[in-house]
């Protein structure tokens, strides 16, 4: 599923698509300095490289200016990208040092500064502004993130949920594990191999309080331990940094919650 | 479907010509630089931090309720019980032997506790192996230490009283 969503941008594409038009305004020379590695080129270290854009010939966000240098100066800078408007979570990355969405964030229109963008901390680079996130999803797989049930429900055809229990749902189910929020924080910089991070604890908890969800307990237990969520230190670089304007401090608060007094 | 099915085809001429433990770590040439403590030998991690194949989930480590529901718990009791503890007998200004032995074995624990989340935190079993037990040996220790120094504080003049004697450079029978 994944493999569709977040297919590696590197193939050269022909036509550039047309962006916002422009009429003789003054060009804006804006300088970007981008994160670039390659592992063909192994022995290489990774450095900055700088691109130069004419804002008032691209469109607003960061997005559109890393596919206008992709189009017209280097087919090879390399990032992931897809929807374009902040509901795939493709194109998470650290832009003025801030992980948050390229499609999301504006363009610091201040040509004076020049904007850095680097993949996301603390992760293993498969490529120029992509990093290798296997472990982050293989961390979702195990929370179990699907409804399960040991009883048919009662009419014998759909699991029925009161609006109050689907009230609890909001702010949890919108998370599109762009990655942004667990690669901001420093304990899952450090222990990230045992420790699951904001973003699927978000989620283990959003299976939590699932009306209809009957695993509970087997999911509370998954926790019981000092790595896979206690090592949160409520340091809430996940709230401050989330690009859908999502609480995953929140969410393992409450977890933490409900498994002290379970 | 040009996208999934090149990607299955690469998938399936890796995992012919490469063991399934090589096939994913072709792709991670690059290396994070984390913390490190000079001297301490660490264990190395397998590459992308990936145990088994890239399909199977995370394994969560052994289930205890003393590493963490009720480790949590205790902590939080001890932090919030240390603030009327430790404020109380400054604003009063009284005294009582047990109220201040019982601050000042909640101090103890306290940072037991907290020093227990940094060897966690930065000397991982996970990445340092023994050295993680002896680092909790030598907190155990000094712990042990503290609590013997702890033991000669009450015998004389209590913590709150110890603080006074230094903030006012008086002892408590001269006041």
């Amino acid at each position: 599923m994944f493999a569709f969503k977040r297919s590696i941008i590197s193939l050269r594409s022909p036509l550039s698509r047309g962006l916002a038009t422009t009429t003789e305004k003054p060009s804006l020379i804006k300088k970007f300095k981008i994160y670039r590695w390659s592992p063909d080129k192994p022995s290489e270290k990774p450095h900055l490289q700088e691109y130069q854009v004419d804002l008032n010939d691209c469109g607003p966000m960061i997005l559109d200016a890393i596919i206008k240098i992709k189009n017209e100066q280097d087919p090879t800078l390399t990032f992931r990208r897809s929807c374009r408007e902040g509901i795939c979570g493709s194109c998470a990355m650290n832009i003025g040092g801030r992980n948050t969405l390229a499609c999301l964030c504006r363009i610091d229109r201040d040509v004076k500064k020049d904007t850095k963008i680097y993949p996301l901390p603390h992760m293993f680079v498969v490529r120029d502004l992509v990093p290798d996130l296997t472990h982050f999803y293989k961390q979702y797989k195990s929370i179990q993130p699907y409804l399960q049930r040991d009883s048919i429900p009662e009419d014998g055809k759909e699991n029925l949920q009161s609006v109050e229990d689907r009230k609890k749902l909001d702010g949890l189910y919108e998370c599109i594990l762009c990655a942004c929020c667990s690669t901001s924080c420093p304990s899952y910089w450090w222990n990230q191999q045992e420790y699951l991070g904001p973003a699927v604890l978000m989620q283990a908890y959003r299976w939590l309080i699932d009306s209809r969800d009957q695993a509970g307990r087997v999911r509370r237990e998954m926790l019981e331990n000092s790595m896979s969520m206690y090592r949160c230190h409520t340091i809430l670089n996940c709230t401050r940094t989330c690009p859908k304007g999502l609480n995953p401090g929140k969410a393992i608060a409450e977890v933490k919650k409900q498994l002290a007094f379970a | 479907m040009l996208v999934p099915i090149l990607s299955r085809q690469i998938k399936s001429t890796l995992n012919k010509s490469l063991p399934k433990s090589l096939s994913c770590s072709q792709f991670h040439t690059s290396t994070t630089k984390n913390f490190d403590i000079p001297f301490l030998k660490q264990i190395p991690q397998p590459p992308g931090y990936i145990i088994g194949t890239v399909n199977d989930a995370y394994i969560s480590p052994h289930a205890s309720k003393t590493h963490g529901s009720l480790h949590w718990t205790v902590e939080r009791i001890i932090a919030i019980g240390l603030v009327p503890l430790a404020t109380v007998p400054f604003i009063t200004g009284s005294f009582a032997p047990v109220l201040d032995s019982i601050l000042a074995t909640s101090v103890l624990a306290h940072s037991w506790i907290g020093f227990q989340a940094c060897i966690i935190d930065y000397i991982p079993k996970r990445v340092y192996g023994k050295q993680h037990d002896y680092a909790m040996y030598l907190l155990s220790l000094g712990t042990l230490i503290a609590s013997y120094g702890i033991y000669l504080i009450e015998k004389d003049v209590g913590l709150t009283g110890l603080i006074a004697k230094i903030w006012t450079g008086k002892k408590e029978e001269e006041k």
